[in-house]
């Protein structure tokens, strides 16, 4: 049953991406590709519903030997728990909705069906990603989705600046990707297989060797592994090519950008839990801490409404981050849920203010994405002119989607206000009745737990952290809502032209918008049915406080980095049951989840009301802020000047580089070849040129004069006359009686 | 008469054609002197069924009419030749025609 459905859920999509590719073969398409693609997600999503009835608590992977290399084998399989039942229903779900939304925004695109074949093969790959039991699995899905996020980015590839934020993203990502897959290999070295589960899977023989205390080269491997996790969720260093990815279309965003592939590192960091050693999860923690501040603070000062929630996006996969490395598995995955919800509801309500923006051009429904084309083939030229001054990728915002032009939208387009609305409110944190914040008070309620028991300065560290980047995402949430909906409206052409969006934008807005409420997600998320894998070595600790005995956990100790703060937590622990880590993870420990609920709520209030005070009643002026804080807001308006490195240094390095080994080429080996070939052409060349005219042609021309002259001589015995002939054979007859006679 | 009789003319006969064929400057003459050639050898199978063999035994008899038809056949068939051969070169003679010539 589990293998079937499995199935069934990944080759509906594949189906309806290889339709398409046939069909293109022979240079057609099937006429109704969306409703075909829709379909085959909506199935899917039926299977996953249905999966979410067979979970077991300690499942075993489905396995089939796939290829056998000597003595190697490597096999796929399924590997179905909850984690991988709730983002099934998170991946499908969200696809079917933006299958749905995408009839309506992407209408009239003249590659419509290709599109429609790109979101199948999408969530066909990120749903094989998931379901896969085995690194090489996961890796073949990572790349996949990477494939189609190129594809999907640069969709309008006309437009320059798609066209190179595709490129930007695709070798970004495999910055990220060339780590994690020297990471695999690390620990194919180590154990032999790549297998996750099961008998001699890595995570079993990982907790037996962490028994021999030999943690360096794990925490290696697994910040390596983590590496692609860096790169595909677009945390700090990695993280500037998703903010150029809005580039393609708004519900690729929502889906790729938001919901689902982002996600991917987050569910690979999640998935790699038992190997995480202390130190990796510590540098986990710490990446996705930073990310949260520097994407938030970022966020703050965008005026294009995709980039605003696409630095959203960044900030809180940098929670999700934290939350894991601090060991709540279950917040960083619970957080991972409520978020690919009410952010793809967000994106997509961005692409209906969007969408109802593309109509001031006063074109009908029918032809404006054609007309889009031709805008944005516009603003292509712009990048180029201005590319001297602005050499940074997508510095310039598209009229359609600037804020500065938006304003006073709530009347025109009432659902996509009250949803998006209902979004904030949830990415806000505000209390009690929406998702986003218990997901958010979860994490925070694990940092703070963590730094309390383990009275450890990093994790303090980390809780401020996270509690300023929650602060700050509620301040430029309701930004964004108040510059977009509130307030006069800034361009009044525009916004007599601004409409609501059709029904089938609408529709997957509302489902989402009941996403967003907490009630909802516990039908496939609670407590009770997520259980943290074991990851002995977090609680090190505890673990070498109990066992005092065995000098393996002291040598375990020894080898960590942080060896000061275990020690103090060691002592101060003692007290501590080492069995109910991960129930307290998600719970919260005892005081910290009130203090930490306390001060969510303290920050959100306050990042909300500030954002009240600037942007609606403006006794607040962000204006003469931004003048007093000049260099502050340079730097957030700069995005911390990390493209203008990346340019200024890797990208110049690469330059410089290449310009030398162009020169060594052009020179050195151009030099050599062409010297060989001089001395191919003018010596050996010549040399056998005289030897094949002079003595085998010689021979051949002398062989044919020999020939040619016997001939001439032998000709001249056939007469032509019969009766010569004749006489000549009688001749010979009488000879042959007489010489036969005679003996 | 004996069986030397016979093939004494036989052989006159035949070195007639022979010389006929080799000599004459018209094929039609040529074709007379192949009839004679052919004449000798039937004239030879007759001979020689007659003294050789039992007297019931008469295919050598036979032969002989078979070469009587096969000589017209073949004369008919030269015949035409001939003229193929004339209205081709505008003559009869087979030392004029030498288009085979080396």
């Amino acid at each position: 049953m589990i293998v079937l459905l499995i199935s069934l859920i990944l080759l509906c999509p594949l189906a309806a991406f290889a339709i398409f590719g046939l069909l293109g073969l022979a240079k057609r398409s099937f006429p109704r590709q969306d409703y075909l693609s829709t379909a085959a997600m909506l199935i899917a999503l039926a299977c996953s519903l249905l999966l979410l009835q067979e979970v077991v608590p300690d499942p075993e992977p489905h396995t089939v030997q796939w290829l056998s290399l000597g003595s190697v084998t490597f096999s796929m399989g399924f590997y179905l728990d909850s984690v991988t039942a709730i983002m099934l229903i998170v991946v499908t779900l969200v696809s079917s909705l933006v299958h749905i939304f995408s009839m309506g925004y992407m209408h009239g695109d003249p590659r419509y069906p290709r599109f429609f074949a790109f979101l199948s093969l999408f969530s066909f790959s990120m749903l094989f990603l998931v379901v896969s039991d085995n690194l090489l699995g996961i890796y073949i899905g990572w790349e996949l989705v990477g494939l189609c996020s190129y594809l999907l980015i640069g969709f309008w590839f006309e437009k320059d600046s798609a066209a190179d934020a595709c490129k930007k993203a695709f070798l970004t990502t495999r910055v990220g990707d060339v780590g994690m897959f020297i990471g695999m290999m690390m620990l194919f070295t180590k154990f032999d297989t790549l297998s996750l589960y099961g008998e001699g899977g890595i995570f079993a023989q990982a907790a037996a060797q962490l028994s021999t205390g030999d943690m360096v080269w794990l925490s290696i491997a697994g910040v390596l592994i983590f590496c692609g996790a860096v790169g595909k969720s677009a945390q700090v260093p990695l993280h500037t090519w998703l903010p150029d990815a809005m580039e393609g279309p708004t519900p690729v965003s929502a889906l790729i950008h938001a919901a689902t592939m982002v996600a991917a590192g987050v569910y690979l960091t999640a998935r790699m839990f038992p190997i995480l050693t202390e130190t990796s999860s510590l540098v986990i923690a710490y990446i996705g801490g930073i990310t949260a501040i520097i994407a938030a603070t970022i966020a703050i000062v965008r005026f294009d409404i995709k980039r605003v929630l696409a630095y959203s996006t960044v900030s809180q996969l940098g929670y999700m981050m934290l939350g894991i490395g601090v060991g709540s598995y279950v917040a960083g995955l619970f957080h991972l849920t409520t978020h690919a919800f009410f952010k793809a509801l967000l994106f997509l309500g961005s692409g209906s203010v969007i969408h109802a923006f593309h109509a001031m051009h006063g074109h009908g429904h029918d032809d404006e994405h054609g007309h889009e084309h031709d805008d944005h083939d516009a603003h292509g030229h712009d990048h180029d002119e201005n590319h001297g001054s602005e050499p940074v990728l997508g510095s310039e915002i598209p009229p359609d989607q600037d804020m500065r032009n938006m304003g006073g939208l709530r009347h025109k387009m009432p659902i996509t206000f009250i949803t998006m609305l209902i979004a904030t409110l949830s990415i806000s944190g505000v209390p009690f009745i929406f998702s986003g914040f218990w997901s958010k008070d979860a994490i925070l309620a694990g940092v703070l737990g963590r730094a309390m028991e383990w009275n450890s300065v990093h994790h303090y560290l980390l809780f401020g952290m996270a509690l300023f980047a929650a602060g700050i995402t509620a301040f430029y949430m309701f930004r964004l809502i108040f510059m977009t909906f509130f307030g006069e409206p800034r361009n009044q052409e525009m916004h007599d032209m601004a409409h609501e969006s059709p029904k089938s934008m609408t529709v997957p807005l509302l489902v989402l918008a009941v996403l967003s409420f907490p009630v909802v997600n516990t039908l496939w998320f609670n407590a009770d049915y997520v259980k943290p894998p074991e990851q002995p070595h977090l609680h090190a600790p505890a673990h070498a406080h109990v066992s005092p005995d065995s000098k393996v956990g002291e040598a375990g100790l020894t080898f960590s980095l942080f060896g000061i703060s275990e020690a103090v937590a060691a002592e101060d622990g003692a007290d501590d049951t080492h069995g109910a880590h991960g129930d307290d993870a998600h719970h919260g420990h005892g005081p910290a989840h009130t203090i930490a609920m306390v001060l969510s709520i303290i920050v959100a209030g306050l990042g909300i009301l500030l954002s009240w005070l600037f942007y609606h009643r403006r006794t607040l002026s962000a204006e003469s802020v931004a003048t007093t804080f000049r260099p502050l807001y340079t730097l957030f308006w700069h995005k911390y000047y990390f493209d203008e490195f990346y340019n200024g240094v890797l990208v110049a390095v690469t330059v410089w580089k290449s310009r030398l080994f162009a020169q060594f080429d052009g020179t050195i080996v151009d030099g050599i070849v062409n010297g060989v070939g001089t001395v191919t052409r003018d010596i050996l060349a010549a040399f056998v040129g005289v030897f094949d005219n002079r003595i085998v042609d010689g021979l051949v021309n002398q062989v044919a004069e020999v020939t040619w002259s016997i001939g001439g001589r032998v000709r001249r015995i056939q007469t032509g006359a019969i009766q010569t002939y004749l006489f000549v054979v009688l001749a010979g007859i009488v000879l042959l009686i007489l010489i036969f006679r005679v003996l | 008469m004996t069986l030397q009789h016979y093939l004494v003319i036989s052989a006159i006969l035949f070195t007639l054609g022979i010389f006929a064929v080799l000599t004459r400057r018209n094929a039609i003459s040529i074709l007379m002197g192949i009839e004679l050639i052919l004449n000798s050898c039937n004239l030879n199978f007759a001979a020689f069924a007659r003294f050789m063999t039992p007297p019931e035994d008469i295919s050598g008899q036979i032969i002989a009419i078979f070469g009587i038809v096969l000589a017209a056949a073949e004369a008919a068939v030269f015949l035409a030749i001939i003229l193929a051969i004339y209205r081709e070169f505008g003559s009869i003679r087979p030392d004029e025609v030498d288009t085979l010539k080396g």
